[in-house]
Protein backbone atom coordinates (compact mmCIF):
# COMPACT_ATOMS: atom_id res chain seq x y z
CA UNK A 1 0.00 0.00 0.00
CA UNK A 2 1.28 3.19 -0.84
CA UNK A 3 0.05 6.63 1.34
CA UNK A 4 2.91 8.66 0.05
CA UNK A 5 1.92 12.10 -0.45
CA UNK A 6 3.90 14.98 -2.33
CA UNK A 7 2.77 19.05 -0.62
CA UNK A 8 5.08 20.97 -3.23
CA UNK A 9 8.72 20.10 -2.86
CA UNK A 10 7.57 18.14 0.83
CA UNK A 11 7.21 14.66 0.56
CA UNK A 12 4.76 12.91 3.42
CA UNK A 13 5.24 9.46 3.90
CA UNK A 14 1.61 9.24 4.70
CA UNK A 15 -1.21 12.31 4.46
CA UNK A 16 -1.94 13.03 8.32
CA UNK A 17 -0.40 15.94 9.75
CA UNK A 18 -1.55 18.33 12.68
CA UNK A 19 -3.35 21.21 12.72
CA UNK A 20 -1.42 24.57 13.58
CA UNK A 21 -2.29 25.75 17.54
CA UNK A 22 -3.44 22.11 18.60
CA UNK A 23 -0.44 20.45 18.69
CA UNK A 24 1.55 22.51 20.82
CA UNK A 25 5.04 21.76 19.35
CA UNK A 26 4.64 18.46 19.04
CA UNK A 27 6.48 17.47 22.32
CA UNK A 28 3.16 18.01 24.21
CA UNK A 29 1.77 14.83 22.62
CA UNK A 30 5.02 12.64 22.42
CA UNK A 31 3.76 10.93 25.27
CA UNK A 32 0.76 9.32 23.29
CA UNK A 33 1.91 9.61 19.46
CA UNK A 34 4.66 8.26 17.93
CA UNK A 35 6.09 11.43 16.03
CA UNK A 36 7.88 9.12 13.92
CA UNK A 37 4.54 7.74 12.23
CA UNK A 38 3.04 11.39 11.58
CA UNK A 39 2.96 12.23 7.84
CA UNK A 40 4.22 15.53 9.34
CA UNK A 41 4.30 17.94 12.46
CA UNK A 42 2.16 21.22 12.23
CA UNK A 43 3.30 23.29 15.17
CA UNK A 44 1.27 26.25 16.84
CA UNK A 45 1.92 29.61 15.04
CA UNK A 46 5.00 31.51 15.53
CA UNK A 47 5.65 35.69 15.08
CA UNK A 48 8.74 36.74 15.50
CA UNK A 49 8.61 38.03 19.04
CA UNK A 50 7.10 36.12 21.56
CA UNK A 51 3.35 36.54 22.09
CA UNK A 52 1.46 36.67 25.42
CA UNK A 53 -1.90 36.26 23.60
CA UNK A 54 -5.69 37.24 25.41
CA UNK A 55 -7.05 37.52 28.53
CA UNK A 56 -8.62 34.60 29.93
CA UNK A 57 -11.16 33.25 29.43
CA UNK A 58 -9.92 32.01 26.34
CA UNK A 59 -11.71 29.33 25.07
CA UNK A 60 -15.66 28.28 25.53
CA UNK A 61 -17.39 24.93 24.59
CA UNK A 62 -20.35 25.23 22.19
CA UNK A 63 -22.09 22.00 20.40
CA UNK A 64 -20.53 20.21 18.99
CA UNK A 65 -17.45 22.17 18.66
CA UNK A 66 -15.26 25.15 20.43
CA UNK A 67 -14.41 28.74 20.42
CA UNK A 68 -10.58 29.87 20.92
CA UNK A 69 -9.76 33.31 21.63
CA UNK A 70 -5.70 32.30 22.25
CA UNK A 71 -4.50 35.00 20.66
CA UNK A 72 -1.64 33.63 19.35
CA UNK A 73 0.34 33.18 22.61
CA UNK A 74 3.86 31.97 21.24
CA UNK A 75 7.00 31.39 22.28
CA UNK A 76 8.70 33.73 19.41
CA UNK A 77 10.66 33.17 16.73
CA UNK A 78 14.19 32.82 18.59
CA UNK A 79 12.56 30.55 21.14
CA UNK A 80 11.28 27.94 18.90
CA UNK A 81 14.78 27.61 16.78
CA UNK A 82 16.63 27.24 19.78
CA UNK A 83 14.66 24.91 22.03
CA UNK A 84 11.44 23.54 19.97
CA UNK A 85 12.77 22.78 16.38
CA UNK A 86 16.11 20.52 17.63
CA UNK A 87 13.45 18.17 19.50
CA UNK A 88 11.17 18.31 16.36
CA UNK A 89 14.10 17.48 14.51
CA UNK A 90 14.95 14.36 16.02
CA UNK A 91 11.72 12.72 14.88
CA UNK A 92 11.66 11.33 11.01
CA UNK A 93 8.73 13.63 10.12
CA UNK A 94 8.12 16.40 8.38
CA UNK A 95 8.33 19.99 10.34
CA UNK A 96 5.25 22.46 9.02
CA UNK A 97 5.89 26.13 10.74
CA UNK A 98 2.90 28.14 11.02
CA UNK A 99 4.17 31.98 10.86
CA UNK A 100 1.81 34.94 11.80
CA UNK A 101 3.09 38.42 11.47
CA UNK A 102 1.79 41.72 11.68
CA UNK A 103 3.29 43.34 8.95
CA UNK A 104 4.67 42.28 5.42
CA UNK A 105 8.22 42.94 7.03
CA UNK A 106 7.32 40.76 9.79
CA UNK A 107 6.41 37.73 7.95
CA UNK A 108 9.41 38.18 5.52
CA UNK A 109 11.73 38.16 8.27
CA UNK A 110 10.37 35.07 9.44
CA UNK A 111 10.33 33.29 6.23
CA UNK A 112 14.00 33.99 5.49
CA UNK A 113 15.15 32.78 9.60
CA UNK A 114 12.99 29.10 8.61
CA UNK A 115 13.68 28.82 5.28
CA UNK A 116 15.51 25.49 4.49
CA UNK A 117 15.54 24.96 8.22
CA UNK A 118 12.10 23.16 8.06
CA UNK A 119 10.31 21.39 5.50
CA UNK A 120 6.97 23.88 5.21
CA UNK A 121 6.77 26.92 6.12
CA UNK A 122 2.43 27.76 6.52
CA UNK A 123 1.33 31.48 6.29
CA UNK A 124 -1.46 32.11 8.64
CA UNK A 125 -3.09 34.97 6.60
CA UNK A 126 -6.45 34.39 8.32
CA UNK A 127 -6.77 34.15 12.21
CA UNK A 128 -9.47 36.47 13.38
CA UNK A 129 -7.56 36.73 17.04
CA UNK A 130 -4.84 39.34 16.68
CA UNK A 131 -6.02 42.91 17.32
CA UNK A 132 -2.65 44.29 17.99
CA UNK A 133 -0.63 44.87 15.13
CA UNK A 134 -3.22 42.29 13.01
CA UNK A 135 -4.27 43.76 9.72
CA UNK A 136 -6.69 41.01 8.14
CA UNK A 137 -4.49 39.88 5.50
CA UNK A 138 -7.22 37.99 4.14
CA UNK A 139 -9.74 40.84 3.92
CA UNK A 140 -7.91 42.96 1.15
CA UNK A 141 -6.66 40.77 -2.47
CA UNK A 142 -4.34 43.62 -3.29
CA UNK A 143 -2.13 43.16 0.19
CA UNK A 144 -3.31 39.37 0.23
CA UNK A 145 -1.54 39.16 -3.38
CA UNK A 146 1.95 40.87 -2.13
CA UNK A 147 2.09 39.27 0.78
CA UNK A 148 2.30 36.04 -1.25
CA UNK A 149 4.55 37.61 -3.83
CA UNK A 150 6.86 39.10 -1.31
CA UNK A 151 7.41 35.78 1.10
CA UNK A 152 7.35 33.55 -1.99
CA UNK A 153 10.70 35.32 -2.83
CA UNK A 154 11.73 34.43 0.49
CA UNK A 155 11.09 31.03 0.50
CA UNK A 156 13.41 29.23 -1.65
CA UNK A 157 14.15 25.76 -0.26
CA UNK A 158 10.87 24.57 2.23
CA UNK A 159 7.52 24.26 0.72
CA UNK A 160 5.22 27.55 1.13
CA UNK A 161 1.76 26.72 2.17
CA UNK A 162 -0.89 29.40 2.26
CA UNK A 163 -3.45 29.10 5.28
CA UNK A 164 -7.00 30.61 3.61
CA UNK A 165 -9.81 31.73 6.03
CA UNK A 166 -13.53 30.66 5.60
CA UNK A 167 -14.77 34.04 6.15
CA UNK A 168 -12.59 35.68 3.26
CA UNK A 169 -15.00 37.06 1.01
CA UNK A 170 -14.12 34.76 -1.70
CA UNK A 171 -12.26 31.72 -0.56
CA UNK A 172 -11.47 31.04 -4.61
CA UNK A 173 -10.03 34.21 -5.51
CA UNK A 174 -7.96 33.93 -2.95
CA UNK A 175 -6.88 30.31 -3.85
CA UNK A 176 -6.12 31.75 -7.17
CA UNK A 177 -4.29 34.52 -6.02
CA UNK A 178 -2.12 31.63 -4.00
CA UNK A 179 -1.94 29.55 -7.23
CA UNK A 180 -0.54 32.79 -9.45
CA UNK A 181 1.88 33.68 -7.26
CA UNK A 182 3.54 30.65 -6.85
CA UNK A 183 2.44 28.82 -3.22
CA UNK A 184 2.96 25.23 -3.26
CA UNK A 185 -0.10 24.55 -1.68
CA UNK A 186 -3.13 25.57 0.13
CA UNK A 187 -4.46 24.63 3.85
CA UNK A 188 -8.05 25.13 4.62
CA UNK A 189 -9.65 26.29 6.88
CA UNK A 190 -9.10 27.91 9.59
CA UNK A 191 -11.64 28.53 12.37
CA UNK A 192 -14.70 30.85 11.58
CA UNK A 193 -15.50 33.67 13.34
CA UNK A 194 -17.94 33.23 16.09
CA UNK A 195 -19.27 33.91 19.79
CA UNK A 196 -21.29 33.08 22.72
CA UNK A 197 -22.70 35.35 25.08
CA UNK A 198 -23.84 34.06 29.11
CA UNK A 199 -27.36 34.94 29.22
CA UNK A 200 -26.91 35.50 33.49
CA UNK A 201 -24.19 37.95 33.02
CA UNK A 202 -24.98 39.20 29.81
CA UNK A 203 -21.67 39.04 29.42
CA UNK A 204 -19.29 37.53 26.56
CA UNK A 205 -17.89 33.59 26.76
CA UNK A 206 -14.38 34.96 26.14
CA UNK A 207 -12.76 37.72 27.27
CA UNK A 208 -11.94 38.53 23.60
CA UNK A 209 -15.77 38.75 22.39
CA UNK A 210 -15.21 37.04 19.29
CA UNK A 211 -13.33 33.38 18.48
CA UNK A 212 -12.99 31.22 16.53
CA UNK A 213 -15.22 27.98 15.85
CA UNK A 214 -13.89 24.95 15.32
CA UNK A 215 -14.02 21.12 15.60
CA UNK A 216 -17.27 18.74 14.27
CA UNK A 217 -19.81 21.58 14.11
CA UNK A 218 -17.45 23.33 11.16
CA UNK A 219 -16.12 20.06 9.06
CA UNK A 220 -19.23 20.20 5.96
CA UNK A 221 -18.23 23.74 5.57
CA UNK A 222 -14.91 22.57 5.46
CA UNK A 223 -15.58 20.07 2.97
CA UNK A 224 -17.51 22.01 0.51
CA UNK A 225 -15.24 24.59 0.58
CA UNK A 226 -12.32 21.81 0.10
CA UNK A 227 -14.31 20.66 -2.98
CA UNK A 228 -14.26 24.20 -4.43
CA UNK A 229 -11.52 24.93 -4.35
CA UNK A 230 -10.11 21.63 -5.63
CA UNK A 231 -12.58 22.28 -8.81
CA UNK A 232 -10.54 25.91 -9.11
CA UNK A 233 -6.46 25.36 -8.49
CA UNK A 234 -4.15 22.68 -9.53
CA UNK A 235 -1.79 23.23 -6.37
CA UNK A 236 -2.51 20.58 -3.72
CA UNK A 237 -4.41 21.31 -0.35
CA UNK A 238 -4.61 20.25 3.61
CA UNK A 239 -7.72 19.48 4.16
CA UNK A 240 -8.78 20.32 7.94
CA UNK A 241 -11.53 21.48 9.88
CA UNK A 242 -13.74 19.10 12.43
CA UNK A 243 -12.14 15.82 11.50
CA UNK A 244 -12.94 13.48 14.90
CA UNK A 245 -12.45 10.27 12.53
CA UNK A 246 -11.16 8.39 9.16
CA UNK A 247 -14.66 8.55 7.90
CA UNK A 248 -14.30 12.72 8.40
CA UNK A 249 -10.50 12.51 6.73
CA UNK A 250 -11.93 10.60 3.80
CA UNK A 251 -14.41 13.49 2.80
CA UNK A 252 -11.50 15.35 2.54
CA UNK A 253 -10.03 13.90 0.23
CA UNK A 254 -12.48 12.32 -1.59
CA UNK A 255 -13.01 16.58 -1.65
CA UNK A 256 -10.18 17.43 -3.12
CA UNK A 257 -7.64 17.15 -0.36
CA UNK A 258 -3.99 16.00 -0.64
CA UNK A 259 -3.31 15.52 2.96
CA UNK A 260 -5.44 16.09 6.14
CA UNK A 261 -4.51 17.57 9.17
CA UNK A 262 -6.04 16.55 12.62
CA UNK A 263 -7.00 19.70 14.91
CA UNK A 264 -9.67 19.81 17.57
CA UNK A 265 -10.26 16.06 17.84
CA UNK A 266 -6.48 16.15 19.38
CA UNK A 267 -8.04 17.73 22.69
CA UNK A 268 -11.00 15.02 22.85
CA UNK A 269 -8.42 11.96 21.83
CA UNK A 270 -5.21 12.66 21.73
CA UNK A 271 -4.25 9.37 19.73
CA UNK A 272 -6.74 10.64 17.21
CA UNK A 273 -4.15 11.37 14.36
CA UNK A 274 -3.27 7.45 14.42
CA UNK A 275 -6.88 6.09 14.75
CA UNK A 276 -7.14 8.54 11.34
CA UNK A 277 -4.36 6.55 9.65
CA UNK A 278 -4.75 3.28 10.71
CA UNK A 279 -8.59 3.56 9.29
CA UNK A 280 -7.32 5.21 6.34
CA UNK A 281 -5.37 2.43 5.77
CA UNK A 282 -8.21 0.07 6.76
CA UNK A 283 -10.30 1.29 4.04
CA UNK A 284 -8.13 1.21 1.43
CA UNK A 285 -7.80 -2.67 2.16
CA UNK A 286 -11.22 -3.06 1.87
CA UNK A 287 -11.79 -1.07 -1.15
CA UNK A 288 -8.52 -2.79 -2.69
CA UNK A 289 -7.04 0.45 -3.38
CA UNK A 290 -3.28 -0.03 -3.31
CA UNK A 291 -2.27 3.86 -4.09
CA UNK A 292 -3.56 6.21 -1.89
CA UNK A 293 -3.45 9.44 -4.41
CA UNK A 294 -5.84 7.78 -6.62
CA UNK A 295 -8.76 8.49 -4.04
CA UNK A 296 -7.75 12.15 -4.02
CA UNK A 297 -10.89 14.50 -5.53
CA UNK A 298 -11.78 11.05 -5.70
CA UNK A 299 -15.94 12.02 -5.31
CA UNK A 300 -18.62 10.79 -7.95
CA UNK A 301 -20.72 13.48 -8.87
CA UNK A 302 -22.83 14.65 -12.01
CA UNK A 303 -22.72 17.92 -13.38
CA UNK A 304 -26.30 18.15 -13.59
CA UNK A 305 -27.83 17.62 -10.06
CA UNK A 306 -25.89 15.64 -7.56
CA UNK B 1 2.44 3.34 32.23
CA UNK B 2 0.78 5.58 29.80
CA UNK B 3 -1.46 8.53 31.69
CA UNK B 4 -4.20 7.76 29.11
CA UNK B 5 -6.86 4.65 29.79
CA UNK B 6 -10.08 3.75 30.35
CA UNK B 7 -10.98 3.08 33.47
CA UNK B 8 -14.15 0.97 34.77
CA UNK B 9 -16.58 3.02 37.06
CA UNK B 10 -16.90 1.54 40.63
CA UNK B 11 -19.72 3.25 41.88
CA UNK B 12 -21.36 6.70 41.82
CA UNK B 13 -22.75 7.81 44.95
CA UNK B 14 -25.32 10.86 45.58
CA UNK B 15 -24.49 13.01 48.29
CA UNK B 16 -26.94 15.88 47.71
CA UNK B 17 -29.36 16.29 44.41
CA UNK B 18 -26.14 17.94 42.45
CA UNK B 19 -23.16 16.48 44.22
CA UNK B 20 -21.72 13.33 43.97
CA UNK B 21 -18.87 10.97 44.63
CA UNK B 22 -17.64 9.12 41.24
CA UNK B 23 -14.99 6.06 41.93
CA UNK B 24 -13.11 4.91 38.96
CA UNK B 25 -11.06 1.57 38.89
CA UNK B 26 -7.23 2.69 38.00
CA UNK B 27 -5.66 -0.05 35.96
CA UNK B 28 -3.00 -2.16 37.57
CA UNK B 29 0.42 -0.37 37.63
CA UNK B 30 -0.92 3.74 36.96
CA UNK B 31 0.78 6.42 38.64
CA UNK B 32 -0.83 7.44 41.85
CA UNK B 33 -1.82 11.38 41.91
CA UNK B 34 -0.39 13.85 44.88
CA UNK B 35 -2.53 16.21 46.30
CA UNK B 36 -3.67 19.08 44.20
CA UNK B 37 -3.55 16.63 40.99
CA UNK B 38 -6.50 16.29 38.56
CA UNK B 39 -7.75 13.70 35.99
CA UNK B 40 -9.58 14.63 32.63
CA UNK B 41 -12.79 12.42 32.27
CA UNK B 42 -14.79 12.39 29.33
CA UNK B 43 -17.44 9.59 29.39
CA UNK B 44 -19.28 10.08 26.08
CA UNK B 45 -18.33 8.66 22.50
CA UNK B 46 -20.56 11.64 21.14
CA UNK B 47 -19.49 14.87 20.25
CA UNK B 48 -21.58 16.99 22.71
CA UNK B 49 -20.18 17.72 24.96
CA UNK B 50 -17.06 17.21 23.22
CA UNK B 51 -13.86 18.16 25.50
CA UNK B 52 -12.69 16.53 28.37
CA UNK B 53 -13.51 17.82 32.24
CA UNK B 54 -11.09 18.36 34.19
CA UNK B 55 -11.97 16.55 38.18
CA UNK B 56 -9.19 16.47 41.61
CA UNK B 57 -8.26 13.65 42.77
CA UNK B 58 -10.57 13.74 45.56
CA UNK B 59 -9.08 10.17 47.46
CA UNK B 60 -7.44 7.50 46.20
CA UNK B 61 -6.07 3.94 47.09
CA UNK B 62 -3.78 1.68 44.57
CA UNK B 63 -6.77 0.38 42.87
CA UNK B 64 -9.01 2.96 42.81
CA UNK B 65 -9.80 7.45 42.27
CA UNK B 66 -12.25 9.66 43.54
CA UNK B 67 -13.63 12.32 42.13
CA UNK B 68 -16.33 14.22 44.27
CA UNK B 69 -18.34 16.21 41.37
CA UNK B 70 -21.08 19.34 41.50
CA UNK B 71 -23.22 18.83 38.30
CA UNK B 72 -23.08 22.15 36.74
CA UNK B 73 -23.89 21.53 32.72
CA UNK B 74 -24.00 18.80 30.65
CA UNK B 75 -20.27 17.40 30.93
CA UNK B 76 -21.35 16.53 34.57
CA UNK B 77 -24.30 15.18 33.96
CA UNK B 78 -23.13 12.75 32.13
CA UNK B 79 -21.16 12.23 35.13
CA UNK B 80 -23.36 11.94 37.47
CA UNK B 81 -25.34 9.28 35.44
CA UNK B 82 -23.00 6.43 35.22
CA UNK B 83 -23.58 3.33 36.74
CA UNK B 84 -21.14 0.53 38.14
CA UNK B 85 -19.34 -1.50 35.04
CA UNK B 86 -19.59 1.48 32.47
CA UNK B 87 -16.43 2.29 30.92
CA UNK B 88 -14.81 6.41 30.72
CA UNK B 89 -11.80 7.53 29.71
CA UNK B 90 -9.54 9.06 31.66
CA UNK B 91 -6.12 11.31 31.17
CA UNK B 92 -3.90 11.67 34.17
CA UNK B 93 -2.66 12.19 36.66
CA UNK B 94 -2.00 16.17 35.58
CA UNK B 95 -0.89 19.05 36.63
CA UNK B 96 1.52 20.22 39.41
CA UNK B 97 0.43 19.58 43.13
CA UNK B 98 0.60 21.23 46.20
CA UNK B 99 4.20 21.33 47.47
CA UNK B 100 4.38 19.20 50.89
CA UNK B 101 5.16 21.42 54.01
CA UNK B 102 8.99 20.86 54.81
CA UNK B 103 9.61 20.84 58.77
CA UNK B 104 7.28 21.52 61.68
CA UNK B 105 4.66 23.26 59.95
CA UNK B 106 1.33 24.00 60.68
CA UNK B 107 -0.83 23.45 57.89
CA UNK B 108 -3.94 25.43 57.55
CA UNK B 109 -6.24 23.92 54.32
CA UNK B 110 -9.13 26.03 53.12
CA UNK B 111 -11.81 25.15 51.39
CA UNK B 112 -14.42 27.01 49.92
CA UNK B 113 -17.88 24.49 48.42
CA UNK B 114 -16.33 22.29 45.76
CA UNK B 115 -13.06 23.07 46.33
CA UNK B 116 -12.93 20.86 49.21
CA UNK B 117 -12.38 18.22 46.75
CA UNK B 118 -8.89 19.27 45.43
CA UNK B 119 -7.44 20.12 49.12
CA UNK B 120 -8.75 17.56 51.26
CA UNK B 121 -6.18 14.58 50.58
CA UNK B 122 -3.27 17.21 52.09
CA UNK B 123 -5.60 15.86 55.71
CA UNK B 124 -3.96 12.43 54.77
CA UNK B 125 -1.06 12.91 52.55
CA UNK B 126 0.93 15.43 54.33
CA UNK B 127 2.77 14.96 57.67
CA UNK B 128 2.05 17.82 60.04
CA UNK B 129 -0.22 19.48 62.33
CA UNK B 130 -3.66 20.40 59.78
CA UNK B 131 -6.50 22.80 60.32
CA UNK B 132 -9.36 22.56 58.14
CA UNK B 133 -11.04 25.05 57.36
CA UNK B 134 -14.42 24.58 55.28
CA UNK B 135 -16.96 27.22 53.91
CA UNK B 136 -20.35 26.60 52.27
CA UNK B 137 -23.73 28.49 51.48
CA UNK B 138 -25.15 26.28 55.01
CA UNK B 139 -25.08 23.65 56.77
CA UNK B 140 -26.49 20.72 54.00
CA UNK B 141 -23.91 22.46 51.08
CA UNK B 142 -21.35 20.92 53.50
CA UNK B 143 -20.31 17.71 51.72
CA UNK B 144 -18.57 14.29 52.97
CA UNK B 145 -19.30 15.19 56.83
CA UNK B 146 -18.45 11.60 57.66
CA UNK B 147 -15.02 11.95 56.70
CA UNK B 148 -14.70 15.30 58.27
CA UNK B 149 -16.11 13.41 61.19
CA UNK B 150 -12.76 10.75 60.87
CA UNK B 151 -10.42 13.38 60.44
CA UNK B 152 -8.98 13.68 63.94
CA UNK B 153 -7.31 17.05 63.40
CA UNK B 154 -8.86 20.68 64.17
CA UNK B 155 -12.15 21.32 62.08
CA UNK B 156 -13.66 25.02 61.65
CA UNK B 157 -16.84 24.89 59.79
CA UNK B 158 -18.06 27.96 58.29
CA UNK B 159 -21.58 29.09 56.61
CA UNK B 160 -23.22 31.97 55.00
CA UNK B 161 -25.78 31.98 56.78
CA UNK B 162 -24.84 30.42 60.17
CA UNK B 163 -26.47 27.01 59.71
CA UNK B 164 -23.52 25.46 61.45
CA UNK B 165 -20.23 26.41 62.83
CA UNK B 166 -19.27 30.08 62.29
CA UNK B 167 -21.20 32.92 60.40
CA UNK B 168 -19.14 34.50 57.55
CA UNK B 169 -16.54 33.40 54.97
CA UNK B 170 -14.01 31.04 56.06
CA UNK B 171 -11.23 33.78 55.02
CA UNK B 172 -13.01 35.73 58.11
CA UNK B 173 -12.87 33.02 60.39
CA UNK B 174 -9.17 32.48 59.51
CA UNK B 175 -8.28 35.70 60.09
CA UNK B 176 -9.73 35.44 63.63
CA UNK B 177 -7.82 32.26 64.07
CA UNK B 178 -4.33 33.64 63.15
CA UNK B 179 -4.81 36.49 65.17
CA UNK B 180 -5.85 34.55 67.97
CA UNK B 181 -3.27 31.78 67.96
CA UNK B 182 -0.60 33.69 65.85
CA UNK B 183 1.22 30.29 64.46
CA UNK B 184 4.81 30.92 64.10
CA UNK B 185 4.80 28.50 61.26
CA UNK B 186 2.09 27.80 58.98
CA UNK B 187 1.62 27.39 55.33
CA UNK B 188 -2.07 27.86 54.10
CA UNK B 189 -3.47 24.99 50.98
CA UNK B 190 -6.50 26.61 49.71
CA UNK B 191 -9.20 26.18 47.45
CA UNK B 192 -12.52 27.60 46.31
CA UNK B 193 -14.69 29.96 44.54
CA UNK B 194 -13.43 32.87 42.74
CA UNK B 195 -14.52 35.38 45.41
CA UNK B 196 -13.31 33.31 48.47
CA UNK B 197 -9.78 33.33 46.07
CA UNK B 198 -9.82 37.13 45.83
CA UNK B 199 -10.15 37.55 49.40
CA UNK B 200 -7.67 35.07 50.67
CA UNK B 201 -5.14 36.34 48.34
CA UNK B 202 -5.60 39.89 49.20
CA UNK B 203 -5.50 38.48 53.44
CA UNK B 204 -2.42 36.51 52.66
CA UNK B 205 -0.82 39.46 51.12
CA UNK B 206 -1.40 41.63 53.49
CA UNK B 207 0.15 39.45 56.45
CA UNK B 208 3.01 37.99 54.56
CA UNK B 209 1.03 34.30 55.21
CA UNK B 210 2.78 31.98 52.82
CA UNK B 211 1.15 29.18 51.11
CA UNK B 212 -0.79 27.93 47.82
CA UNK B 213 -3.89 27.88 45.66
CA UNK B 214 -5.70 25.89 43.27
CA UNK B 215 -6.97 27.34 40.80
CA UNK B 216 -9.42 26.74 37.80
CA UNK B 217 -10.28 27.81 34.37
CA UNK B 218 -11.79 25.97 31.27
CA UNK B 219 -9.43 23.84 29.55
CA UNK B 220 -9.37 21.75 26.12
CA UNK B 221 -6.39 19.60 25.63
CA UNK B 222 -5.12 19.08 29.38
CA UNK B 223 -1.60 18.71 28.39
CA UNK B 224 0.21 22.01 27.50
CA UNK B 225 -1.23 22.28 23.77
CA UNK B 226 -3.40 24.55 23.35
CA UNK B 227 -2.78 27.61 25.68
CA UNK B 228 -6.44 27.62 26.23
CA UNK B 229 -6.27 27.76 29.87
CA UNK B 230 -3.95 30.38 31.08
CA UNK B 231 -4.19 32.50 34.30
CA UNK B 232 -2.37 36.08 34.25
CA UNK B 233 0.39 35.73 37.11
CA UNK B 234 2.47 38.17 38.02
CA UNK B 235 5.08 35.75 35.92
CA UNK B 236 3.17 35.96 32.40
CA UNK B 237 0.75 34.00 31.49
CA UNK B 238 0.52 30.18 33.02
CA UNK B 239 -1.35 27.57 31.63
CA UNK B 240 -3.17 25.93 34.62
CA UNK B 241 -3.18 22.35 32.97
CA UNK B 242 0.63 22.38 33.00
CA UNK B 243 2.32 25.41 35.42
CA UNK B 244 -0.78 24.71 37.41
CA UNK B 245 -3.39 24.35 39.17
CA UNK B 246 -1.51 25.10 42.39
CA UNK B 247 0.00 28.31 42.23
CA UNK B 248 2.21 30.16 45.25
CA UNK B 249 -0.13 33.57 46.67
CA UNK B 250 3.13 35.57 45.59
CA UNK B 251 2.24 35.17 41.86
CA UNK B 252 -1.23 35.59 41.92
C1 LIG C 1 -7.99 21.72 37.79
C2 LIG C 1 -9.49 21.67 37.99
C3 LIG C 1 -10.01 20.83 38.96
C4 LIG C 1 -11.39 20.74 39.14
N1 LIG C 1 -11.87 19.91 40.10
C5 LIG C 1 -13.19 19.78 40.27
C6 LIG C 1 -13.70 18.86 41.26
O1 LIG C 1 -12.96 18.15 41.92
N2 LIG C 1 -15.04 18.78 41.39
C7 LIG C 1 -15.92 19.53 40.62
O2 LIG C 1 -17.12 19.39 40.78
N3 LIG C 1 -15.44 20.41 39.71
C8 LIG C 1 -14.11 20.55 39.50
N4 LIG C 1 -13.65 21.43 38.55
C9 LIG C 1 -14.61 22.20 37.74
C10 LIG C 1 -15.18 21.32 36.64
O3 LIG C 1 -14.18 20.96 35.74
C11 LIG C 1 -16.31 22.03 35.88
O4 LIG C 1 -17.35 22.33 36.76
C12 LIG C 1 -16.87 21.15 34.78
O5 LIG C 1 -15.90 21.04 33.77
C13 LIG C 1 -18.14 21.72 34.20
O6 LIG C 1 -18.50 20.91 33.10
P1 LIG C 1 -20.00 20.84 32.59
O7 LIG C 1 -19.99 20.29 31.22
O8 LIG C 1 -20.88 20.16 33.55
O9 LIG C 1 -20.42 22.34 32.59
P2 LIG C 1 -20.47 23.33 31.36
O10 LIG C 1 -21.75 23.12 30.65
O11 LIG C 1 -19.20 23.25 30.60
O12 LIG C 1 -20.48 24.67 32.17
C14 LIG C 1 -21.41 24.94 33.19
C15 LIG C 1 -20.92 26.11 33.97
O13 LIG C 1 -19.68 25.83 34.62
C16 LIG C 1 -18.64 26.73 34.20
N5 LIG C 1 -17.40 25.97 34.02
C17 LIG C 1 -17.14 25.05 33.06
N6 LIG C 1 -15.89 24.58 33.17
C18 LIG C 1 -15.34 25.22 34.22
C19 LIG C 1 -14.05 25.15 34.83
N7 LIG C 1 -13.07 24.37 34.40
N8 LIG C 1 -13.83 25.95 35.88
C20 LIG C 1 -14.77 26.76 36.33
N9 LIG C 1 -16.00 26.86 35.80
C21 LIG C 1 -16.29 26.10 34.76
C22 LIG C 1 -19.12 27.28 32.89
O14 LIG C 1 -18.60 28.55 32.64
C23 LIG C 1 -20.62 27.31 33.06
O15 LIG C 1 -21.07 28.46 33.72
C24 LIG C 1 -12.27 21.53 38.34
C25 LIG C 1 -11.74 22.38 37.38
C26 LIG C 1 -10.38 22.46 37.19
C27 LIG C 1 -9.83 23.36 36.14
C1 LIG D 1 -6.81 26.33 20.28
C2 LIG D 1 -6.56 26.55 18.81
C3 LIG D 1 -5.44 27.29 18.38
C4 LIG D 1 -5.19 27.51 17.03
N1 LIG D 1 -4.07 28.20 16.65
C5 LIG D 1 -3.82 28.40 15.33
C6 LIG D 1 -2.62 29.06 14.90
O1 LIG D 1 -1.76 29.45 15.70
N2 LIG D 1 -2.43 29.26 13.55
C7 LIG D 1 -3.34 28.80 12.62
O2 LIG D 1 -3.12 28.97 11.44
N3 LIG D 1 -4.46 28.14 13.01
C8 LIG D 1 -4.72 27.92 14.33
N4 LIG D 1 -5.86 27.24 14.70
C9 LIG D 1 -6.78 26.71 13.68
C10 LIG D 1 -6.54 25.23 13.40
O3 LIG D 1 -5.23 25.00 12.93
C11 LIG D 1 -7.56 24.66 12.39
O4 LIG D 1 -7.44 25.35 11.18
C12 LIG D 1 -9.00 24.80 12.88
O5 LIG D 1 -9.07 24.58 14.26
C13 LIG D 1 -9.96 23.85 12.16
O6 LIG D 1 -9.64 22.50 12.41
P1 LIG D 1 -10.31 21.60 13.60
O7 LIG D 1 -11.79 21.84 13.52
O8 LIG D 1 -9.92 20.20 13.29
O9 LIG D 1 -9.73 22.10 14.87
C14 LIG D 1 -6.10 27.00 16.06
C15 LIG D 1 -7.23 26.27 16.49
C16 LIG D 1 -7.47 26.03 17.83
C17 LIG D 1 -8.68 25.24 18.24
S1 LIG E 1 -5.86 23.08 28.49
FE1 LIG E 1 -4.62 23.28 26.73
S2 LIG E 1 -2.89 24.33 27.54
FE2 LIG E 1 -4.05 23.89 29.29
Amino acid sequence: MNLTVKIGKMVMKNPVTTASGTFGYGQEYAEFVDLNCLGAVTVKGISREPRQGNTPPRIFETPCGMLNSIGLQNVGLEAFLKEKLPYLRGFDTNVIVNILGGTIKEYIELAEALDGRVDAIELNVSCPNVKKGGILFSSDEAIFRELIREVRKNVVNSTLIVKLSPSASSILSQARICEEEGADAISMINTIPAMAIDIESRRPRLSNIIGGLSGPAIRPIGVRMVWEVHKTVRIPIIGMGGIMTAGDALEYILAGATAVAIGTANFVDPTTTMKVLKGIEDYMRNHEIEDFSSLIGGLIWDREGR
Amino acid sequence: MSRLNRAEVLNNIPLTDREFILRLKLPPGSLSPMPGQFYLLRATNTFDPLLRRPFSAFRWSDEWVDFLISEKGKGTLVLKSLRPGDEIDLLGPAGNYFPPPSGDMKLLVVAGGIGIASVFSILREYNGDSVLFYGARSSDALLIRKDIEDFSGEVVLCTDDGSIGFKGSVVERLRLYINERTPEKAIVYACGPEAMITALKTYMKETGLRGYISLEERMACGVGACMGCVKNTSEGMKRVCIEGPVFPVEVL
